[in-house]
């Protein structure tokens, strides 16, 4: 269980659902640095201590250093840039300017219940936009430095509402079809680096923003969160050091797709 | 021994905005190129500089980034420090927000004073110009022990004058590590001189390849390289490489002390990627450039008799003038510089000084900009 010792690593939206099982499995898995990143201070704490708790009991160490891990928590916003340049410029003081993987993770769905986009209050999109298109941009833009020289892994995190327009879903749905863009763009942009960008649509799941966005529906149909987090430990890994411009969907065979080609890759 | 770098800059030919807000692209700047050998000057534009590069050479680059240096403090009337405790700070820090706006929370007992950090000193403490709001800039009655209160409850305590360079004062933050600069960037700004016509956003203070925080001021040579140019440079095998030494301030606001700006001790570190590149270039007859003066200052502090270098950290207090050899570097890319600017001295270990005064006139006639945000200068 060791796939990503040495890797320091960024994610955003880590307090709570996915963010947190990211956090709690990277930590398993060996991760020397976590930067945790949300906007509400005291759940990000409790991931922390559970963090620091699996750390301390981490087993079988391949090196004295792995029973130890920097772990930095940072309250902010990714829908504001100015909060976007303290997130990497305090992870990067804490990892002492090395950064081998960003999940831009954090996503908003807008109001709930979401209204459908002939009603959508011109605010709220922006708001939508901001966090989920224009955050993971500034943060991809600011962190790329640190990972360029030795390479690094990005990994978007989207949604079938990125590639279906479903009524009701609008900006949220949009943001995730901007999402999708982006990340073949800047994938393609980085084709000649060391630098790989893929994204995952996680499925449904059974979390506090998807039961906000679809309230009449059953959760307990949906996902655990800590069951689809296997797909990024292998992005974040050494594993996929070849792959980039993919996208994948964390609750199919992901693996027979990625060995079939099913993915698509960028142009 | 000083060389006499005195001409007079037209005020117009300060850059009061970044190239993207003049209309052109950042690497559009005009770009002066002279030959080491011949002392032939060449008027080109930045993102043409691949032409008097070739295959084998390695641009060395300083990947620090820029700090929001400039604070805004209120001397503090009961004299406490508000303190925080940093006893979990060295293995996981919790960087949160009190809430409150910056302006609000201040308590402005005494005087206020706009804080620029200057350097970070290896005590955890740190040197910053002090600049009072109000009348004389240096005259509200700054002093050691003097309680610095800032937003979000940050204190500083003023521990003493520098010897050194006597505008600076060392201060010591009641925070420290990742919880001071996470607040450093809530609460600080780019410090900004009066030729800059406003105040723009952190973002434009910073290379596109800047990484770990600690510069007072931005690095400003490599500020007009893209990652398209990089890119295509690396196509043509010109590598880069980059070395971290966080810049002071370029002025004390004392005109006699920064005609004479005396060597302030500044943190490098030369990663072992960068030294290996750096030594296998020269093994294969390629050039060693550096991207702005500091580069120089890390390289030339580190280097060994035979030009070779390792893996370093330190602090260097490395002054280069017309007497010193470069032993570790074979040209530079740098910004246009003041009349008196010690950086002016360290440009004159590539050239005698009669070749820079002529570039420099060509520069003025062919209205080029000199600052941060102004164009440059290849010493080839």
């Amino acid at each position: 269980m060791s796939k990503l010792a040495g890797k320091n690593i960024l994610i955003t939206g880590a307090s709570q659902g996915l963010g947190r099982e990211m956090a709690l499995r990277f930590a398993r898995e060996g991760a020397a640095g976590l930067s945790l990143v949300a906007r509400h201070i005291d759940q990000l704490n409790a991931v922390r201590d559970e963090v620091c708790e699996i750390v301390k009991n981490r087993i079988d160490p391949p090196s004295p250093s792995y029973g130890a891990a920097s772990i930095v928590v940072i309250e902010a916003d990714v829908s504001k840039p100015r909060d976007i340049e303290r997130i990497v410029a305090t992870t990067l003081a804490q990892f002492k300017g090395r950064l081998d993987v960003l999940v831009n993770n954090a996503s908003t769905i807008g109001p709930a219940p979401m209204p459908n986009l002939l009603d959508y209050p011109v605010e709220d999109f922006r708001e939508v936009i901001d966090t989920n298109l224009i955050g993971p941009f500034l943060l991809i833009k600011n962190a790329l430095p640190a990972m360029i020289e030795r390479g690094g892994s990005i990994i978007n995190v989207t949604s079938d509402a990125g590639q279906i327009g479903y009524p009701g879903w609008g900006a949220y749905g949009i943001s995730k079809f901007g999402l999708e863009g982006m990340s073949q763009t800047w994938a393609s942009e980085l084709q000649e680096t060391n630098v790989r960008v893929n994204w995952v649509d996680p499925g449904n799941m059974n979390t506090a923003m998807h039961r906000a966005a679809e309230p009449e529906e059953d959760p307990t149909q949906w996902a655990n969160p800590a069951s689809v987090t296997d797909v990024f430990v292998f992005l974040a890994s050494d594993e996929s050091k070849n792959v980039t411009g993919k996208r994948f969907q964390a609750q199919e065979d992901w693996k027979a797709a990625l060995m079939k080609g099913a993915a698509p890759s960028a142009p | 021994m000083r060389a006499p770098f005195t001409f007079t800059l037209p005020p117009e030919l300060r850059a009061k905005e970044p190239p993207e807000r003049r209309g052109i692209r950042r690497d559009q700047v005009h770009l002066l190129v002279i030959d080491r050998a011949t002392g032939r000057i060449e008027d080109s534009r930045f993102d043409k500089i691949d032409a008097y590069l070739r295959e084998n050479d390695l641009l060395v680059f300083n990947s620090s980034r820029t700090l929001p240096a400039s604070l805004r403090g209120c001397a503090g009337g009961c004299g406490g420090a508000i303190s925080r405790d940093p006893a979990d700070a060295a293995a996981q820090s919790s960087l949160r927000a009190v809430g409150s706006p910056p302006e609000a929370a201040l308590h402005a007992h005494g005087p206020c004073m706009e804080v620029r950090l200057a350097e970070h000193l290896p005590d955890g403490s740190w040197l910053a110009l002090l600049l009072c709001e109000e009348g004389d800039p240096f005259g509200c009655g700054l002093r050691a022990g003097m309680e610095v209160e800032f937003a979000e409850g940050l204190a500083a305590t003023v521990i003493a004058r520098d010897e050194n360079i006597p505008r600076l004062w060392r201060l010591r933050f009641s925070i420290s590590g990742t919880e001071l600069v996470d607040l450093i960037y809530r609460l600080g700004k780019p410090i900004r001189y009066e030729y800059v016509s406003a105040p723009w956003d952190l973002d434009y203070y910073q290379t596109v390849y800047a990484k770990e925080p600690g510069s007072a001021e931005m690095p400003s040579a490599g500020r007009a390289f893209s990652w398209k140019l990089l890119l295509d440079l690396k196509r043509r095998d010109i590598d880069s490489a980059y070395v971290v030494l966080h810049t002071g301030l370029s002025s004390y606001m004392d005109d006699e002390l920064d005609a004479r700006h005396p060597a302030s001790e500044e943190e490098y570190f030369v990663s072992a990627t960068t030294a290996e590149k750096i030594n296998r270039s020269r093994s294969n007859g390629g050039r060693v450039i550096a991207v702005g003066t500091t580069v120089v200052r890390a390289l030339e502090s580190v280097v060994d008799v035979n030009g070779g270098l390792q893996e370093t950290q330190g602090y260097t207090q490395l002054k280069i003038d017309c007497q010193h050899r470069l032993k570790a570097v074979d040209g530079l890319l740098t910004g246009l510089h003041e009349p008196e600017a010690s950086h002016l001295d360290l440009l004159s270990a590539f050239l005698p000084a009669e070749q820079i005064l002529a570039a420099y006139e060509e520069a003025i006639q062919r209205r080029y900009l000199w600052h941060e945000f102004g164009d440059l200068n290849l010493i080839l």
